[in-house]
């Protein structure tokens, strides 16, 4: 009996200690490598899990948001312009191609570029209608609001919320695989946008963010993997997905923690997160990832 | 032949309810009424029935948010909603981040401003007060 309660002092003193220094402030932890995703975990995801994680994939918006707080000037050149929808053949090819020019449009209207975005909303009707999702763009109110440049936050918010319901529309109707090549295609737009901005733009914040995408990057390989095997077309998305994950293997990120800050302003709450989280990267690193993401991305448009 | 009447009944019955599903006021003047510093990203349309006092809050969604960037988070409620909607976020360690409703005082703040530090995946968890009936959408927008 005294052995058995010895034993039991032993254990919750350990768990106590370990306990004491997750809660001291100024511990870092790195954060988990979860560098293997099982194929056979993957394919047995829920709908509601696929779903979940197609949320967690950052918007375009944000990354343009951020370029724009940098104060970084809009360039074309960084638009997949020449995409053509009539050479978009497969369902793959439409799907993927609907997520890089959804990017596009989100840098553009962040911009306020909206005038030139009717090319690229002409484009991507045609592919929406291609894999018959045509009906959940509102192309009309669209296109009305992008020339007459009223009201951004509908413009945003009817493109965000036409995406987010073919989404949604694909995963009911037993078409998730379409699904999951739009948002690749969103996320490798933007990481694309970033990185080419960053080599010209330096800024550790912009820097930061590309290395964050590790958080996301095992989610995007899990939207991928219960189709790697479907045909080669998936099967080459997948290998470049590897590619780009084997660039991130040594990006580390690590922790502090805190306690949020909270104030009460014109009626609603403000709240500082005092936790930070902080992206170990070299500039060879950033260098690999940039050129991984160029050589994907184009070869994913070239086609055109 | 008397099918085609259904027929075309069924096809405009479906073709408004997926004009609604993009067109709900309570979305549109929710989005609307973010801020013009704002920048729309998401919304969550919950929709509860009366439920438990002190249970798990009911309407979970998960969400990336990203180091240097002000979120603001705002909750409406339709006219006819019993309660008011709340929003509880969590890290990845099932800590609480924030939350709109005071427990103490009772007291339910409209809107949330977030400045996030830490990038990573959250979950928004969202509730009526007091497990109310309700109706309402919340809104994820950016503060420039």
């Amino acid at each position: 009996m005294k052995g058995k309660f010895f034993l039991v002092f032993i254990i919750v003193t350990c768990f106590c200690t370990s306990c004491r220094n997750s809660s001291n402030k100024t511990t870092e932890f790195i954060f988990p490598e979860a560098d293997s995703v099982p194929l056979g975990e993957s394919e047995k995801l829920s709908t509601e899990a696929i779903e979940e994680i197609s949320k967690n994939i950052s918007s375009p918006v944000e990354i343009a948001n951020l370029l724009q707080m940098m104060s970084v000037p809009f360039s074309p050149d960084y638009l997949a312009s020449s995409i053509d929808p009539n050479k978009q053949i497969t369902a793959f090819d439409k799907a993927l191609t609907l997520g890089i020019l959804g990017a596009d449009l989100g840098y553009l209207n962040m911009y306020e570029r909206t005038g030139s975005s009717i090319d690229i909303l002409s484009s991507i009707r045609k592919l929406a209608e291609g894999i018959k999702v045509g009906q959940f763009f509102d192309f009309e109110t669209i296109k009305r609001l992008s020339l007459n440049k009223s009201n951004l936050d509908s413009l945003l918010f009817l493109s965000i919320d036409s995406y987010t319901q073919i989404d949604k529309y694909l995963r009911d109707n037993a078409r998730g695989q379409l699904s999951s090549l739009m948002i690749i295609g969103v996320w490798i737009e933007g990481q694309y946008l970033a990185t080419q901005v960053v080599k010209n733009y330096p800024d550790p914040v912009l820097k930061d963010r590309i290395g964050e995408q590790k958080i996301i990057l095992n989610d995007l390989i899990l939207l991928a993997n219960p189709y790697c095997s479907k045909d080669a077309e998936y099967a080459r998305l997948c290998g470049y997905l590897q590619q780009v994950k084997e660039k991130y293997r040594d990006v580390r990120i690590s922790y502090t923690l805190g306690e949020p800050v909270s104030v009460e302003k014109d009626g609603g709450l403000v709240i500082t997160q005092t936790e930070t989280s902080k992206v170990e990267m070299t500039e060879e690193q950033l260098a690999d990832i940039i050129q991984i993401t160029k050589e994907i991305r184009d070869k994913l448009i070239t086609k055109n | 032949m008397k099918k085609y009447p259904l027929i075309i009944l069924l096809i405009l019955a479906t073709g408004f309810l997926a004009r609604a599903q993009s067109t709900d006021p309570l979305i549109n003047n929710c989005v609307m009424n973010t801020g013009s510093n704002t920048r729309y990203l998401k919304d969550f349309r919950v929709q509860l029935g009366k439920g438990s006092t002190t249970g798990e809050m009911r309407y979970k969604a998960q969400m990336s948010l990203w180091k240097n960037t002000k979120y603001r988070f705002s909750m409406c409620n339709s006219d006819d909603s019993q309660g008011q909607l709340i929003l509880t976020i969590k890290d990845e360690s099932n800590k609480v981040v924030l939350s709109s409703y005071d427990q103490n005082t009772k007291k339910v703040y409209p809107f949330i401003d977030f400045i996030c530090n830490k990038s990573g995946i959250y979950t928004l968890n969202y509730d009526f007060n007091e497990g109310n009936q309700g109706s309402g959408v919340g809104v994820v927008s950016m503060v420039r």
